[in-house]
């Protein structure tokens, strides 16, 4: 055993395996303690399964997982205490009010000195304490969720899709408790497929698509090592142009504002587009030309298109 | 080692007494469950005791035309009165008897002939004993209950004809009741409704909450706590426990307050539902692993509740039912409650209670073991 390890999760050739179709497929990685960790993927990626294994609710087919220098697989009694998780779609009793379930999940853990009034503030349900859970909005009940993943006080806390389903304000809401976490120093271990939710929580993300990971790193890190190409954005086009880009070989796209967005592998090929559009008479009234975003490198490396409205873009041919 | 098994046993405690607290919430803010749960039971007793309580007591309607209308005819008019077995409503002697139980839907007219005294008093002075006084019975055979009236009615007539002979019966009947005290059909019929109510409640509220909470993912949730299998059975089997403990008192005071029954209550009565709740909370378990889904549960907990709820003993006795179907009724687990609780409440007799009692004691143990077993907390094996 480990016990004083750096790392609060080892994964070792993590494999799931279902009906001969492998859900998880070989995977290794590190979450170093107070590291807020991101996997990031598609619907259907393997990010429920590996996390399900990892915070002891799946056994894995083979492979290694510690926790906090413990075998999942052997020590399931002894993690549990130090963990907190919140499972995907989390839910609980209908007719039990905020407080209640708060105190629920507490004797649960035997914790007896649970700050149930600290939580209740930390998640801002303050006003919310006498609402029966089946009343609270979908946002309230995810807020409650994490309070719940942390009533013992845990050394790790498992997020899965925190915010899937939220409207952008519970979203924010949601983030905002996440940051506090991640001020305080826990560890957080979180599945997403909203780009900007990883990249404004996560210290080191890894991309999974069908059971493998792709690429991993800080978003930084992810975006500068793909970052082999230019993105033109071109603003109020004249509706010519669009026929025009394609012409010249190019794969344009319209976003959700009607403007059009180019990918570029060099330099020179801006200056060409722009002469182009000039020579032709059409007209443009705003420009951009920047280096690829998380969710753009992310669609480059799963060749897959995310959630409708996860960062603005809604095509990703 | 001692303190280490009793901080065990203080944590398992705790984990079982704030499920239990859950669950009691949640069953008193659900109104229409209160009201079902324990209204049910008790509708059930009032109605079907009332069916009963008539019964033992009923006093039968009979309409009587006297075509002769002599002292004699009168007699046997107030006599077949005496018996207080009969309300009598007389038919006028010009009506036609048929026409007339046809319009006013009588299903017994007794007739007594023009000659009835005249045939009455021949008959005294005669020592033929082939020939008789004839009273007619117009009945209507498809009438429920005629039968049973005529029965009643034979009987009256039969202590009429002794008392008239002037000769004491050669024949006296003495029944003797198997049982210490006379007991009305109500009082066996408690019991039955005491086990069904409780079997009811424990697999329907095991299979209904349990569906419900692995479909929620609820139950997800719980797998990620220290709560162990062992713990959410025995958390179910206690909160239904107390439910049925309340429900057994609630049906047990309507019984004593509406029906007066008289019933023993003695220590095989707590045995007895604290049995009940562990067989079908065990097999709500069971059924909630292998149907997967919440509306499959309940069909298949539908589909085991009605021919034991009917086939046991608790709205008739085994005893009615052809031979196959009493085998069959002797493996439900049911008969052995219903059973056992008649023979401690009704019967006093504690050898038959304890017999009952291993049998379902034995079924309650494998079922529970076998519930512990399949039971899961989350997606996989606990």
């Amino acid at each position: 055993m480990t016990l004083n390890s750096e790392y609060a999760i080892e994964v070792h050739n993590l494999t799931k395996r279902y009906k001969g179709l492998s859900a998880v497929d070989n995977i290794s990685f590190t979450v170093k303690r107070g590291e807020v960790f991101a996997l990031l993927g598609p619907n259907g990626a393997g990010k429920t399964t590996t996390v399900e294994i990892i915070d002891t609710i799946r056994k894995p087919t083979s492979g290694k997982v510690t926790l906090l220098g413990m075998d999942v697989t052997r020590k399931k009694y002894n993690i549990i205490p130090r963990i907190g998780v919140l499972p995907q779609g989390f839910s609980s009793f209908d007719r039990i009010t905020v407080k209640e379930t708060l105190q629920y999940y507490s004797r649960l853990f035997c914790c007896r000195k649970t700050d149930i009034d600290g939580l209740i503030a930390i998640v801002n349900l303050k006003d919310k304490v006498k609402v029966q859970y089946k009343n609270l909005s979908g946002g309230l009940k995810q807020r409650l969720g994490i309070a719940v993943a942390l009533v013992n006080d845990p050394e790790i806390v498992f997020l899965d899709e925190p915010t899937t389903g939220l409207d952008p304000r519970a979203r924010r809401a949601v983030w905002d408790v996440l940051l506090g976490l991640k001020k305080k120093g826990k560890t957080l271990f979180l599945t997403t497929h909203y780009m900007e939710e990883a990249e404004l929580l996560a210290d080191t993300v890894a991309i999974v698509k069908r059971g493998k990971i792709t690429a991993m790193g800080s978003p930084g890190e992810l975006i500068e090592s793909n970052a082999d190409y230019l993105v033109v954005m071109l603003k109020s086009v004249d509706e010519n142009v669009f026929d025009m880009v394609r012409k010249m070989g190019f794969a344009p796209v319209y976003d959700s504002h009607g403007d059009i967005r180019v990918r570029l592998d060099r330099t020179d090929d801006v200056r060409r587009l722009l002469n182009a559009i000039e020579a032709g008479g059409a007209s443009f009234t705003g420009l951009d030309v920047r280096k690829p975003n998380l969710e753009e490198v992310f669609l480059k490396l799963t060749d897959e298109t995310l959630v409708e409205g996860s960062a603005g873009i809604k095509e990703a041919q | 080692m001692n303190l280490h098994i009793m901080n065990g046993a203080i944590i398992r405690a705790n984990i079982i007494w704030a499920n239990i607290i859950v669950s009691i919430k949640s069953f008193y803010r659900e109104k229409t469950v209160v009201f079902f749960r324990l209204a049910f039971p008790v509708i059930l007793i009032l109605v079907f005791g009332t069916i009963f309580m008539e019964r033992d007591n009923e006093i039968f309607e009979l309409s009587i035309q006297d075509l002769n209308r002599t002292p004699s005819s009168e007699k046997l008019v107030e006599a077949i009165r005496l018996s207080k077995r009969f309300k009598m409503t007389p038919v006028p002697p010009a009506a036609d008897a048929k026409q007339y139980a046809k319009a006013n839907k009588r299903n017994l007219i007794v007739i007594i002939p023009k000659d009835f005294e005249m045939s009455l008093m021949q008959k005294m002075g005669s020592n033929d004993f082939d020939t008789a006084v004839s009273l007619t019975q117009l009945y209507d055979p498809g009438s429920f209950g005629v039968t049973t009236k005529i029965g009643v009615l034979d009987m009256v007539l039969a202590g009429i004809n002794q008392e008239m002979s002037g000769k004491p019966p050669l024949i006296v009947p003495e029944p003797v009741s198997v049982l210490k005290k006379k007991y009305r059909f109500i009082e066996f019929f408690v019991p039955g409704v005491i086990a069904m109510a409780v079997m009811t409640a424990s697999l329907f509220g095991a299979v209904n909450v349990n569906a419900e909470l692995l479909q929620k993912g609820v139950i997800r949730k719980l797998c990620t706590t220290p709560i162990t299998r062992m713990d959410w059975i025995l958390s179910n089997v206690f909160y239904q426990f107390i439910l049925a403990v309340l429900s057994t008192a609630v049906m047990l005071l309507v019984s004593y307050i509406v029906f007066n029954v008289n019933l023993e209550i003695n220590a095989w009565l707590v045995v007895f539902v604290a049995l009940d709740v562990f067989s079908f909370v065990g097999l709500g378990m069971i059924l909630t692993r292998v149907a997967k889904e919440a509306e499959s549960a309940s069909a298949a907990a539908d589909a085991l509740m009605f021919p034991m709820m009917f086939l046991s003993g608790t709205f008739f006795p085994v005893e009615m039912m052809p031979e196959f179907l009493q085998k069959f009724a002797r493996v439900l687990p049911l008969y052995y409650v219903n059973e056992g609780l008649r023979a401690a409440m009704v019967a006093a007799d504690h050898m038959a209670a304890l017999k009952c009692a291993l049998f379902i004691g034995a079924f309650a143990a494998v079922v529970f073991v076998l519930g512990t077993m399949i039971t899961t907390l989350g997606g996989e094996t606990a």
